[in-house]
């Protein structure tokens, strides 16, 4: 608060008073050296000076894989989602159950003011994690598969072991995920007795809620907390900071630090992107994040000199989903016949041609995701509801529908009109959307296209059932658990809690997409989806596939969404200043660009 | 109106008494008011082209939907189409004609800006005159609430407006901006009616006991009607800009064709200010813009030569 | 003096009742909008390519910050707070006092309207003069013309004609940012000035030209009307040169015009919006936009008083300004 009195007397001063925001460095930086700046964008968030260096704070300045280190890195990897590049941990076992991950910590890691990383500050980091809440480390009672002890084996090993009761696949991947702090900071955040709250908090006493309460009041605190100068176990330290960009240097102290090729790194901000677009022609930048580009924009960054494109995999799928409360969405008929009739070919080349491919087939996974995990003919044997304008129409009847005058009549004399809504911003969903009305429309279905005000509004509206159909994300892989999720879990009125699952009815609880609870699959027979996606969470994922395929199976015939496009991970680079980049299909391609460094790409381009 | 004319200094080029002398010697007021406007768009003739472009808009609001079918047309192999007759503007990231999305926009445009300007017309004045004329605590009340939303900043607030209400419909969205802009007409017609009450001429039309309902519409409107015509075609353009900004910023929803989505799709979807395909698209809403305006204005320049003599030649 | 102390007095006290009034209907108004920060914060992760436990970690935090209970209790304490000039923590930042997000922003804003008004109004009323001046022939009309032109256009329409000239066509300027940071460090030396203008120019150039037609407009008027006053007959019947009747005239045309310019300080805040949409300019404007697509109430409400507050301030001080150089309403005070 003294801070902001403060504020207001400088900010009334109406002269440049730009000395009064941002750092309060009054020296000038050193002269650039040999390793040059590499320029880039945040993309996660936009760049605020006030926020603290704290990894955990939403806007805040520590940034993932320059300044601030996780345990390990996930890989892109098309199935395992227990596949990691190391980060500060060097290696790792797990037992044969699952329950206990053992950390091997770098033994060269050291943090920027010299002193080496150790046990002592990984405990803390898992201590200032339990106080954030959220995955393993959530305390509340019934929670299942989160994190129950921490053990110091020696001074580079520590150990998790994970709380007894119910197991949860994703244990070693939330762990390993674990921001890393040091002791030395954040150590005086928390109580002495810390531990003992968090063991206190996981029972049902009132004892127990009120250390709860204190561990997230702590939580609080910490998130607003952040050291006066960077303290990074990363390649790069924060340097100073404006609200349109962030500057970090080398650290020397870093265990990798020989293979860091760029000796300052300059995240910008962006607040759309079309300015991405506007650095890339302009070739202010070396490096951009994924952005969603049409085509004649990729064609003109592709033009200026040493700029390219690398693609890669993506997880995420973006699909027309149906809310079957809305009459005739409920019937699989007419959801499937609606699947002959869009030509989702058409749709993607209108709204993802750059970055998105035609998902061939509608199986609740990314076409090569399911080829990987079921193999490629128990896909072909899926059905990929290729464009067929008499069969969408023969089962438009078989649903009771009737065509009069070129129109699609319910049974109840109603035209048969919906409206596609699509949040604004999202430029692609609303260039599909209305590419998909226009298609619906000429086959006899009156559809509109209609925006929510934007994706917030959109989020709650659709979450409230408002809307007949809509875009939605899914197959958000690896972990198939995940990306059945989307599909069969809380939107579709399943969710799990304490080791048991419970299924709400449609238009409850936030079940919007009000699909059928079990249904009868041709050959297999009748299948819980909610269910099967459960126990993708809890069984080992060498057994997975009896289950994918059924749910595959399903997701096909039935239909709570047709996948659209699977989006490509499209990042431009430009090689003018800087080489080595890493290739085509690289598994660190979704990481940011200071794990690629970290890997060893991004060296200064030798100057002749 | 005459006496306006008649209080020119003498010796000037244009001849104030000649037309003064004219105009009374045709029969009604409002004939000689009309023809005093012909004359004022003859003398300069780029303001008959304001007309005219005005007119031209007006009209591809009312009927050019007419032209084209309901929904139109688009071809996937035809996006950013090279400039021919068939598409002398190009076409868009989807495929459909530009020259046909812009003249199926000007509806949604104009209705909007169009309605906003009665609404604003209409609470202004009313409040204006009301204020002015009654004084008192009436008057203090009003001002306070011209003021309240005066000081409200216009913008930000329309934006939180339009994500907390829907405003899909055009006349919601009519109402909301029109409801936002009443201010300053307010306080120019109240400031208006004080000076008015100073002259005389209503203390008059008391003293004869003539009705407020008469005072008001036949003494005071049509003195301060200037005011009004002048400010509501000039709030016009500003709630023309006012769309086009909010659906530019991504606020308001991009399904209906108007001009602004086309904006906002040309710049944030296809990119055109990077490639010279998409260039048309852009071009094409902000000529249109462009032109409108500039019909404005040159009908604004000659309704303010109309009633400010002064601004004639010296 | 006493006389303009109690105007200033009584200038307080209406602003801070107005500052309540629009305090208040701001708060209830943003409550009204649909939508749940965390649930914001969430998708928008997902949609990062964050996978679900990644974006659950990143919200749970978020949960905390938003305000509970009811709208009369969250409305009585932000007040208690306003009263102790604090203005409540931010939601899509977890926990970051808005005070300190507004008024680290508020700068750049008042830096980049200021230069762009300033620039407008000198353009404008020297262009406004001539106008005048010249309205009989094809210079004066034109020059009106294509001030009421620039000036019917939307701002942002400039901005984006200038962005494609300056920044791609011809690299003259960057493409956004405040300074660079690489570069320099802030403080009050000729280099980090010299960075910032750099970055300033383009963005206050749009602004200025997008602006300058209405004063234009206005001097024209202005100078019009006074053309026809007595008191020039006077001076030339005298024998002034016709540098001194020049003076006359300018003198008493731009009086009007201070107070307006006063005003539109304050209306500009608003506005500027667009400029910073375009040019990645961190200012107030950007704030308020992002805060309500994050729907983070408290930075929503801390940016709005913030904005009322410099219109009203501007208002007040216009005021007090016309009073100061116009000695026919001092005397009357």
């Amino acid at each position: 608060m003294k801070r902001s009195v403060c504020a207001i007397a400088a900010a009334l001063a109406i002269t440049l008073a730009a000395g009064a925001t941002a750092g309060c460095s009054p020296s000038k930086p050193e002269a650039k050296k040999s390793g040059g700046t590499f320029t880039s964008i945040d993309a996660n968030h936009a760049i605020d000076p006030q926020a603290p260096i704290n990894p955990y704070a939403g806007k805040g300045n520590a940034f993932s894989g320059y300044n601030a280190m996780p345990l390990a890195f996930a890989k892109n990897h098309l199935t395992d989602h227990n596949q990691h590049f190391p980060g500060i941990a060097e290696s790792w076992t797990v037992s044969s159950d699952g329950a206990e991950v053992t950390i091997n910590i770098q033994p060269k890691a050291k943090w920027s003011d010299g002193t080496p990383v150790t046990s002592e500050d990984i405990k803390t980091s898992a201590a200032v994690a339990f106080s954030q809440g959220g995955s393993v480390f959530a305390i509340t009672p019934g929670s299942t598969g989160a994190l129950g002890e921490v053990t110091i084996v020696n001074e580079k090993t520590i150990k998790f072991t994970q709380a007894p009761g119910a197991r949860n696949n994703t244990f070693l991947r939330s762990i390993l995920a674990m921001w890393v702090l040091p002791k030395s900071v954040y150590g005086s955040q928390l109580p002495a007795d810390f531990w003992d709250k968090i063991k206190a908090g996981a029972g049902t006493t009132d004892a127990a809620k009120a250390a709860r309460d204190e561990i997230t009041a702590l939580g609080k605190k910490i998130i607003t907390f952040g050291p006066q100068k960077d303290v990074s176990a990363g390649p790069f330290v924060l340097e100073s900071l404006n609200a349109s960009e962030a500057i970090l240097t080398k650290n020397p102290n870093f265990f990798n630090a020989d293979k860091i090729g760029p000796d300052k790194v300059r995240l910008r901000n962006y607040t759309g992107n079309e300015q991405i677009w506007n650095y890339l022609t302009a070739g202010e930048l070396d490096t951009a994040p994924y952005t969603s580009t049409p085509t004649n924009v990729v064609e003109q960054i592709l033009k200026v000199p040493g700029s390219r494109k690398i693609t890669g995999l993506s997880q995420v799928s973006a699909a027309l989903v149906f809310n079957q409360k809305y009459a005739p969405f409920d019937r699989v008929e007419v959801r499937q016949a609606l699947a002959y009739l869009i030509d989702r070919s058409e749709v993607q080349k209108i709204g993802e041609p750059d970055s998105g491919k035609v998902a061939e087939h509608t199986s609740g996974l990314i076409e090569d995701a399911a080829k990987q995990w079921i193999g490629d003919p128990e896909v072909s044997k899926l059905n990929p509801y290729n464009v067929d304008k008499a069969k969408g129409e023969a089962l438009l009847t078989q649903a009771g529908l009737t065509k009069k005058d070129g129109k699609w009549m319910l049974a109840n004399g109603q035209p048969f009109t919906f409206k596609l809504q699509v949040p604004n911003g999202f430029s692609d969903w609303v260039a599909a959307g209305k590419n998909i009305a226009s298609q619906l429309t000429n086959a006899g279905i009156a559809v509109e296209a209609t925006t929510s005000a934007d994706y917030a509004v959109y989020q709650k509206e659709i979450a409230e059932g408002k809307y007949a159909a809509g875009f939605w994300l899914i197959a958000l892989g690896p972990s198939t658990y995940n990306a059945y999720a989307r599909l069969y879990g809380g939107a579709n009125g399943w969710s799990a809690f304490g080791g048991k699952l419970s299924h709400k009815l449609a238009g409850e609880g936030g079940n919007w997409i009000g699909g059928a609870e079990t249904a009868n699959i041709a050959g297999v027979g009748t299948l819980n989806p909610g269910e099967l996606t459960y126990q993708l969470s809890q069984m080992p994922v060498d057994q997975a596939k009896e289950t994918i395929i059924k749910l595959a199976k399903y997701t096909n015939e039935q239909l709570p969404g047709i996948q659209m496009w699977n989006y490509i991970n499209v990042q431009f680079v430009n090689s003018t200043r800087y080489e080595n980049f890493p290739p085509d299909n690289c598994e660190c391609l979704r990481l940011t660009h200071g794990v690629w460094m970290q890997l060893g790409y991004i060296q200064p381009k030798k100057q002749p | 109106m005459i006496a306006k004319f008649a209080r020119q200094k003498p010796g000037r080029e244009n001849s104030n008494a000649a037309i003064a002398g004219q105009l009374a010697r045709s029969s009604s007021p409002r004939r000689r008011f009309w023809r005093g406007v012909w004359v004022a768009l003859k003398r300069r003739p780029s303001r008959i082209a304001g007309v005219a472009i005005v007119a031209l808009f007006i009209f591809m609001a009312i009927a050019g939907a007419w032209f084209y079918p309901d929904r139109l047309p688009y071809d996937v192999n035809e996006v950013y189409a090279p400039i021919s007759w068939e598409h002398p503007l190009s076409t868009d990231n989807q495929g459909v004609d530009v020259l046909a999305l812009v003249v199926t926009g000007t509806r949604g445009v104009l209705l909007v800006a169009a309605a906003a300007g009665l609404v604003t017309m209409l609470v202004g004045t009313a409040a204006g005159l009301y204020a002015g004329y009654r004084r008192g605590a009436a008057d203090s009340v009003l001002m306070r609430i011209a003021d309240f939303v005066l000081t409200i900043p216009g913008f930000p607030l329309l934006i939180v407006l339009t994500t907390a209400i829907n405003v899909g419909t055009w006349w919601k969205m009519a109402l909301v901006l029109g409801l936002i802009g009443w201010g300053g007409l307010a306080r120019a017609v109240r400031s208006q009616t004080l000076s008015l009450r100073e002259r005389g001429f209503i203390e008059a039309a008391r003293g004869l006991g003539l009705p407020t309902r008469h005072i008001v519409v036949k003494e005071l409107l049509p003195n301060v009607a200037p005011y009004i015509a002048t400010n509501l075609l000039i709030a016009v353009t500003a709630y023309i800009y006012a769309q086009v900004g909010l659906y530019f910023l991504g606020v308001l929803p991009v399904d209906t064709s108007n001009w602004g989505v086309m904006l906002n799709n040309a710049v944030f979807l296809s990119g055109a200010l990077i490639s010279p395909d998409a260039l048309p698209y852009l071009l094409a809403p902000l000529g249109a813009i462009l032109l409108l305006t500039l019909g404005v204005v040159l009908i604004v320049d000659a309704l303010e030569e109309i009633f400010n003599p002064r601004l004639r030649e010296s | 003096m006493k006389s303009l102390l109690w105007r200033l007095a009584g200038h307080l006290t209406r602003g801070l009742a107005m500052i309540w009034a629009v305090t208040t209907f701001t708060f209830f108004l943003i409550r009204l909008m649909p939508g749940d920060p965390v649930q914001v914060q969430y998708e928008r992760l997902i949609a990062l390519g964050m996978s679900p436990e990644q974006a659950e970690s990143g919200t749970a935090m978020t949960y905390g910050f938003v305000p509970h209970g009811p709208v009369w209790q969250q409305y009585l304490d932000y007040i208690v707070g306003l009263a102790h000039l604090d203005l409540g923590v931010s939601v899509d930042s977890q926990g970051i006092p808005v005070a300190d997000r507004v008024f680290g922003a508020m700068p750049w804003t008042v830096l980049l309207v200021l230069s762009g008004i300033l620039v407008s109004f000198l353009i404008g009323v020297g262009l406004g003069v001539v106008a005048a001046l010249k309205r009989g022939n094809v210079v004066g009309h034109s020059l009106s013309i294509a001030g009421s032109l620039l000036h019917g256009v939307p701002p942002f329409v400039i901005g984006i004609l200038l962005t494609a000239l300056f920044t791609r066509q011809w690299r003259w300027f960057p493409s956004g940012g405040i300074y660079d940071a690489d570069l320099v460090a802030p403080g009050f030396y000729a280099d980090f000035m010299a960075d910032v203008a750099y970055h300033t120019i383009l963005p206050a150039s749009a602004f200025a030209l997008a602006s300058y037609g209405g004063w234009l407009l206005a001097m024209r008027s202005s100078v019009a009307s006074v053309l026809g006053d007595d008191f020039l007959l006077a001076a030339e019947l005298r024998g002034l040169t016709r540098w001194m009747r020049f003076r006359y005239l300018a003198r008493n045309a731009i009086l009007p015009l201070f107070t307006v310019l006063a005003i539109s300080f304050g209306l500009v805040f608003g506005g500027a919006i667009f400029i910073e949409r375009i040019f990645n300019y961190p200012g107030l404007g950007m704030l308020l936009f992002a805060s309500i697509g994050a729907r983070d109430f408290s930075m929503m409400s801390g940016s709005f008083l913030l904005i009322t507050a410099a219109v009203i301030i501007a208002n007040i001080l216009a005021d007090l300004l016309y009073s100061v150089i116009d000695p026919r309403v001092r005397r009357q005070t």
